[in-house]
C-alpha cells in the first residue's frame, strides 16, 4: 500500500571540531521510506568501515524484502511486533553478521563495531530497531520523547536506578556501550513501532549530537525550523558550537500532510469543531 | 543544576533537580514531588519544559495552583519564582550550582569523550550485577512481567475487554486497530498505546485522550487503575498477573 502521508526529509553528518575522521554513516531511501543511521568504533578507520557496511547491508536487505517476500530471515521473530518491524530487525542481525565475519577476517579490525538507529514507514505506521547508543526521538504536539533506551552501561544503570539522569550526563563510562551491531555472532536488537500523525518530527541522531546538545535545545531547534534540512543543519551547528566532541549526525523526517479523501476531510472537519 | 524547591512555612521538605523530563507533583506517592495533604489533587501539576522555556501547568487540580500569587493554569517559570499548591511552596531555583542564567539547560560540561568501547556478555551482566548489589533498588519495574488488559468501562467497541500483547497498540476505527472504535466520524488512530523497556506509554492519535480525566499531549506512562477517555468510549487499564 502506498503511503497516505507526505514527508519531507533532511540530513547532514559533521566531524565535530575534534575529531579527525567521520565514523558515522547514514543513508536515506525515499522510496523505500526507510532510514538508517549508524556510528561506528573500532579505531584508525575501521569504524567507518562498520557503520558503512552495516548502513548498506540493512538498506539491501530492506530492498530485496520489499522486492521478494521469500527474503529469508534474520535472528529471532518477536512476537510483539509486526512482521515490518521483523524485517528491520532481521537486517540488523545480518548486519551483525557481516560485520563481525568482516572482523574476525581482518586482524587489524578486530573489535570494530557500530550502532544502528533504522526506521522504516508503511503507510502510517513506523517500525524503529536499534542497537547502541544512536537514539530516535518524536517531536509530536510540541514535546519531544525518545523512543530508544540506549545500549549503554549508564543508561542500563539508569533504568534499574542506580545512577541519577544527572549523574549519567557527567559520567566519564558514557562511551561504554552494551551493545553493539558486529561486535559478537549475534546481537539482541530493540525493535518497537507506532502510529505517525500530520506534524509529527522524527530525528535520528548519533550520540555526537545528543552528548552535546539537550533535549530541550533539540525540542527547540526540530520546533523553530522551516524545514527538515534546515533543522538538521541547525543541530549539527549547535552541536559544533557547544564543542562538536565527536562526529553528529541526524535524520530529521517531518510528516506534512496526507492526501485526503472525502470521509477522511470530514473526520477533520468534525475535529476542528470539537 | 537548577532545581525545585518544596517548602512549607520555613522548612525545606525536598529538593528536585530538574531535568528533561516533566517534574509532577500531587498527594499520589508517586509524584516526582509528592505533598501529603488534603488540599492537594492526587496529580496536581506537572513541571515541564517547553520549547527551551519551563512551564508550570495545572492538571485540572481540585483546588489550582497559584504563581507569586495569582491563579494561574499554565505559565512560564522564571527564576525565583513561587508556586504555591495547598500550604506548600515551590520555590523555582534555576540558578543553583551556580549555573549561568542563559545556560541553564546546556549540558554539564562534558567529560572526555573517550573511544567507544563495548563490553561483551558477560562483562557487562557482572558491571551491572555490582552495580546493583552496590545500589538500593536493583529490581526492574514489577510491570514487566505482568500483562495489562484494557477494560471497556462506556462506550460502543468491538469487544468488552482486550489484552495487550503487542508493542503497538492502536485505538480507532482502522481495520489494524486493536480496540475498534464504531462511529462514522471516529478517526482511523484516535489514539495509541505503546509497550517501552519500562512500560506502557499513551499517545495521541488523531484525537487527544484523556487520561483520568486531563488531556495528554506527549507519551505518558499509564499505571494501573487508570482511566482512558477516547471520545465517548472510556476503558480501564489494569495489570493482571
Amino acid at each position: 500500500m502506498r503511503s497516505l502521508l507526505r514527508i519531507q526529509t533532511g540530513a547532514r553528518t559533521d566531524l565535530g571540531r575534534v575529531r579527525k575522521n567521520n565514523e558515522d554513516s547514514y543513508q536515506i531511501e525515499p522510496e523505500l521510506r526507510l532510514f538508517v543511521l549508524s556510528d561506528g568504533m573500532g579505531g584508525e578507520a575501521h569504524g567507518e568501515v562498520a557503520s558503512n557496511l552495516a548502513v548498506q547491508t540493512i538498506v539491501t536487505h530492506c530492498q530485496q524484502a520489499e522486492n521478494s517476500r521469500a527474503t529469508p530471515i534474520f535472528g529471532d521473530s518477536q512476537p510483539d511486533v509486526s512482521e515490518r518491524t521483523n524485517r528491520l530487525a532481521s537486517a540488523i542481525h545480518l548486519a551483525n553478521r557481516k560485520v563481525f565475519e568482516m572482523a574476525a577476517a581482518n586482524p587489524e579490525q578486530k573489535g570494530m563495531g557500530a550502532t544502528i538507529v533504522a526506521a522504516w514507514m508503511e503507510g502510517q505506521k513506523l517500525s524503529i530497531a536499534h542497537v547502541g547508543d544512536s537514539r530516535a526521538y518524536l517531536l509530536r504536539a510540541g514535546t519531544l520523547d525518545q523512543l530508544t533506551a540506549d545500549h549503554s552501561l549508564v543508561a542500563e544503570k539508569v533504568r534499574i536506578g542506580i545512577l541519577t539522569p544527572q549523574e549519567a550526563d557527567a559520567s566519564e563510562m558514557q562511551s561504554v556501550l552494551t551493545r553493539a551491531v558486529g561486535t559478537s555472532a549475534t546481537v539482541q536488537v530493540d525493535a518497537t513501532e507506532l502510529i505517525l500523525l500530520v506534524g509529527d518530527t522524527l530525528l535520528l541522531c548519533s550520540d555526537g549530537l545528543t552528548r552535546m546538545v539537550t533535549d530541550p535545545e533539540i525540542a527547540s531547534t526540530l520546533l523553530t525550523s522551516t524545514s527538515a534540512q534546515e533543522a538538521a543543519d541547525r543541530l549539527i551547528e549547535l552541536a559544533n558550537e557547544y564543542g562538536g566532541l565527536d562526529n553528529a549526525s541526524v535524520i530529521v523526517m517531518r510528516v506534512t500532510q496526507k492526501s485526503d479523501g472525502v470521509l477522511d476531510r470530514l473526520k477533520v472537519w468534525k475535529r476542528n469543531s470539537g | 543544576m537548577p532545581r525545585l524547591v518544596l517548602k512549607f512555612e520555613s522548612s525545606v521538605l525536598k529538593e528536585v533537580p530538574l531535568g528533561t523530563r516533566p517534574v509532577t507533583i500531587g498527594r499520589a506517592p508517586d509524584n516526582d514531588i509528592p505533598i501529603d495533604n488534603l488540599a492537594v489533587s492526587n496529580y496536581h501539576a506537572r513541571v515541564y519544559v517547553e520549547a527551551g522555556s519551563l512551564v508550570v501547568e495545572d492538571l485540572n487540580s481540585l483546588n489550582g495552583l497559584f504563581l507569586n500569587d495569582i491563579r494561574v493554569e499554565r505559565a512560564m517559570l522564571k527564576d525565583g519564582d513561587s508556586i504555591l499548591i495547598g500550604k506548600h511552596h515551590i520555590w523555582v531555583d534555576l540558578t543553583h550550582d551556580a549555573a549561568l542564567p542563559m545556560d541553564i539547560w546546556r549540558k554539564a560540561p562534558a567529560p572526555r569523550v573517550n573511544e567507544t568501547m563495548v563490553l561483551d556478555t558477560q562483562e557487562r551482566r557482572k558491571m551491572l550485577e555490582e552495580a546493583a548489589a552496590a545500589g538500593e533498588r536493583s529490581q526492574l519495574s514489577p510491570d514487566r512481567l505482568r500483562c495489562p488488559t484494557l477494560t471497556v468501562v462506556r462506550g460502543r467497541t468491538d469487544q468488552k475487554e482486550y489484552r495487550i500483547a503487542g508493542k503497538l497498540t492502536v485505538i480507532g476505527h482502522s481495520k489494524m486497530a486493536t480496540v475498534r472504535l464504531r462511529g462514522w466520524f471516529t478517526p482511523d488512530v484516535a489514539a495509541q498505546i505503546n509497550k517501552h523497556e519500562d512500560g506502557f506509554y499513551l499517545g495521541r492519535g488523531d484525537r487527544v485522550p484523556k487520561l483520568n480525566g486531563v488531556p495528554i499531549n506527549g507519551l505518558t506512562k499509564l499505571v494501573d487503575g487508570d482511566l482512558i477517555e477516547v471520545g465517548r468510549v472510556r476503558l480501564n487499564f489494569m495489570f493482571h498477573e
